[in-house]
């Protein structure tokens, strides 16, 4: 029995994209934050995180789209099977061990694959998919955002990053709208970046790089200067990152907020992730080291929640 | 991070095809390994590898010195005239040279660079600088050294030293080396420059002029020679200094032998917990032995082969006996003037034929170096009395007679020691030679006047350079 679907008022389809952003926003960063603080990584002999690292990262993330855009199907899912195998390796095998972790991952994987394949046109159909995907999508973001940030990424490389996503949000949502059209034909392929949920004839989602943003601010502020600049971090990607990504289409009158139409989730958030940092390295001073955070957690002491020492940092920007 | 994942990619790359390394890759592996202890107050896991080398396995060691010997005698026939007519003489294939084939190589004597040291230039290199060796034995020989030489070692000692924690950010090493030691000086100086550490280079100065600048300019390192370390402890006894006016963490003293109530003196007055006596030498730099807990010398592996080889037969040393360190520097780390077989004259005995059990047990371990092989005193029951007996035992004579000047020779089957009077001071004749007896050692005391001190053994520290505000300072017993 056929359903007729209603459109539903803009303000009812902000509010529940901004549920979605919320609920993806609250499990990734407690998520990655509870990582951080209970799980280490094997890191590499050496090499810590560095400004460059943030460059290089920018411009494959500048690059990969046309990429992606060039490929085949087919290409780009054995590319994401081989990105999210390896965030999932690195991030749960301490946890899972050997069989445990490529266990986790065939089953993950079997899943979704599975299901890209028998989407079976519903809304039921297009959840399960979606519900699956979530879970690929979130345990991939926080692993890399343990990686980098247990890798020596700092509040600063963050903010810096995320202010040049910021721009490359413009640039490809005002002028080149190639996100858009790859997630339009790339999705209900296996490991579609981007976590969600279906209501009616509208998806409601996220992209990876927005959590795994939102995420690393979170954590770096927290590792940088404790709890309380975490809170605000916190406070300012559910802003920012969340509220405004999903009422600016309402506010601004937006013909169509349908996600199917890309909302540039970076170019507000962005600049207030920036200045955010500004104003914390301002107010806390010198971001703690990995061995700081690390010391002030192993003493009995409450963490010492800033120094104010005048260490300088030996580069910056 | 991805650069320093690309760096040590270059470097392992580098050094499994046994090509030239890239000096300036080094050098910002030194800063990335700073980066890293910056943020993580320590290297991550496996680091050790990056200087110890992979290979702990001997079938895999064994084979890594066969392909570094195959590599570095391949390019010493193609360019160096001295081994190219070796090599045809002796119709040595280089190519298929191995550890067991090596010793049909004769070994290169000092006479050899001495008297023919344009035979050891390779073709193929521009040199770059000469240093000549500063040992208080016989002529001096001259080493001529590439620029990539002498930007490489830096970097390969400042990666170690970082890695180990060796040297810091904020250090400032003093160097009391004499300053004709080119390679050391250079080496120090630069390493310190890639780890952000000062480096003071002041050569072999009055002893109470190096202490002002230990004290007040606030070293933490102190580089010198066992005798001038000798001197300096002294100087601070007679200035009454005492731990509290030093900052010192570090106090390297090699060159010479360095005794046990030197170091106990040295720690106590500098506030280290122990003095690192290294083993190195100009002719096979960068070859460098760690001494370790256990009084091994462990001999580096990754830049050169150390064999013992027997003082009388020119073998492999038997477990227990003494031989002489023969040493082999790899290419691609020497470039310019490389020496294949180096017969150093340093004697050290071989370990016995066991595991050994102390922190560097990895790495193959002689005794530490026990003289120079001239140096020896040979008795007629065929008993041998090296340098470092005399010197040990000398030194630990309550007078504390350090740097110790002594002559020995054998006289009617007993040892004739000549000490200055000083050397005994607080001792009669007699319990002076009952303590040699405890050490095992039957003497015969010949006692002289202080004046002649000096000229019963010459010390490092003698080549005292002057300085306008002290120029009649001299060092001496
Ligand atoms: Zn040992």
């Amino acid at each position: 029995m056929p359903v007729v679907i209603f459109p539903i008022p803009q303000w009812e389809e902000s509010l529940t994209l901004f549920c979605v952003i919320l609920t993806g926003v609250i499990v990734v960063c407690s998520g990655a934050l509870a990582y951080f603080r209970y799980v280490r990584m094997v890191r590499p002999p050496v090499g810590a995180f560095n400004t460059r690292d943030v460059v290089i990262l920018l411009i494959v993330i500048g690059v990969l789209p046309f990429v992606y855009g060039w490929l085949p199907d087919t290409a780009v899912t054995c590319i994401l099977l081989v990105t999210f195998a390896s965030a999932l390796y690195i991030g749960y095998a301490p946890l899972l061990g050997q069989v445990g972790i490529w266990l986790g991952i065939g089953v993950l994987f079997g899943l979704n694959i599975w299901s890209s394949n028998h989407i079976m046109g519903t809304v039921a159909g297009w959840d399960w998919w979606y519900a699956q995907q979530s879970v690929v999508v979130l345990l991939g973001a926080i692993a890399v955002c343990n990686l980098y940030l247990q890798g020596g990424m700092k509040l600063r490389h963050v903010a810096w990053m995320s202010l040049g996503l910021a721009c490359y949000d413009i640039v490809f949502a005002s002028y080149y709208p190639l996100t858009g059209r790859l997630i339009a034909r790339y999705i209900t392929h296996p490991l579609t970046p981007v976590i969600g949920m279906r209501f009616g004839r509208v998806d409601y989602a996220l992209g990876l790089g927005d959590l795994l943003v939102y995420s690393l601010f979170f954590v770096a502020a927290y590792k940088a200067y404790g709890k309380w600049a975490a809170t605000i971090a916190g406070a300012v990607t559910v802003v920012f990152g969340g509220f405004a990504t999903a009422f600016v289409p309402f506010l601004f009158n937006f013909t169509n907020a349908n996600l199917d139409e890309l909302v540039p989730a970076q170019s507000l958030f962005g600049p207030a992730a920036f200045l955010t940092y500004l104003w914390m390295k301002r107010h806390y001073g010198r971001e703690r080291t990995m061995a700081e955070y690390l010391a002030s957690q192993s003493s009995t002491a409450p963490a010492p929640q800033v120094e104010q020492a005048p260490a300088p940092e030996p580069a910056s920007i | 991070m991805f650069e320093t994942g690309v760096r040590q990619f270059r470097l392992a790359l580098g050094i499994a095809l046994r090509r030239r390394l890239d000096p300036r890759n080094v050098e910002r592996l030194v800063g990335d390994v700073l980066a890293t202890l910056a943020e993580f107050g320590e290297a991550g896991a496996d680091a050790a590898e990056l200087v110890e080398g992979p290979t702990t396995n001997p079938e895999d060691r064994l084979e890594f010195t066969n392909g570094s010997l195959r590599r570095t005698a391949v390019r010493l026939g193609a360019q160096s005239p001295f081994y190219a007519r070796l090599f045809s003489s002796a119709q040595i294939d280089p190519a298929k040279l191995d550890v067991a084939g090596l010793r049909a190589i004769p070994v290169t004597v000092k006479a050899d660079l001495t008297e023919r040291p344009g035979d050891f230039r390779c073709t193929d290199v521009q040199a770059y600088l000469a240093t000549r060796t500063t040992g208080t034995t016989g002529r001096p020989t001259e080493v001529w050294l590439s620029r990539y030489e002498m930007e490489l070692w830096p970097a390969l000692g400042a990666l170690a030293s970082v890695l180990r924690g060796e040297l810091r950010p904020g250090d400032v090493m003093q160097v009391n080396l004499s300053s004709r030691s080119t390679v050391a000086l250079h080496q120090a100086a630069n390493a310190c420059r890639l780890a952000g550490a000062g480096c003071r280079l002041l050569g072999i100065v009055p002893p109470e002029t190096a202490l002002e600048s230990l004290a007040e300019g606030g070293a933490t390192i102190l580089l010198t020679n066992p005798s001038y370390l000798a001197e300096l402890v002294k100087a601070a006894r007679r200035a009454g200094m005492g731990a509290g006016d030093f900052r010192l963490r570090r106090l390297v003293s090699g060159g010479e032998v360095l005794s046990p109530s030197l170091v106990r003196a040295a720690s106590g007055m500098f506030g280290v917990p122990h003095v690192e006596d290294p083993y190195s030498m100009t002719e096979i730099v960068p070859i460098t032995g760690r001494p370790c807990s256990q009084g091994h010398m462990h001999h580096d592996t990754n830049l050169g082969l150390t064999e013992l080889v027997d003082l009388h037969t020119g073998e492999p040393a038997a477990p227990g006996a003494l031989g002489t360190l023969v040493i082999t520097p790899y290419f691609p780390y020497r470039d310019c003037t490389p020496v294949l077989r180096y017969d150093t004259r340093d004697v050290a005995r071989c370990l016995p034929d066991e595991p050994l059990h102390c922190e560097l047990a990895t790495v193959p371990a002689t005794s530490l170096v026990l003289g120079k092989a001239d140096h020896l005193l040979r008795m007629p029951g065929g008993e041998i009395v090296t340098s470092r007996q005399f010197i040990e035992v000398i030194e630990s004579l309550p007078a504390e007679p350090w740097p110790a000047r002594y002559r020995a020779a054998a006289c009617d089957g007993r040892i004739r020691l000549t000490l200055p009077a000083s050397a005994i001071a607080g001792y009669s004749q007699a319990e002076a030679v009952r303590h040699f007896a405890a050490a095992g050692l039957d003497v015969d005391l010949d006692i002289v006047g202080d004046d002649q001190a000096v000229s019963l053994r010459h010390t490092r520290s003698d080549m005292l350079e002057t300085t306008f505000a002290s120029p009649h300072a001299l060092v001496g017993a």
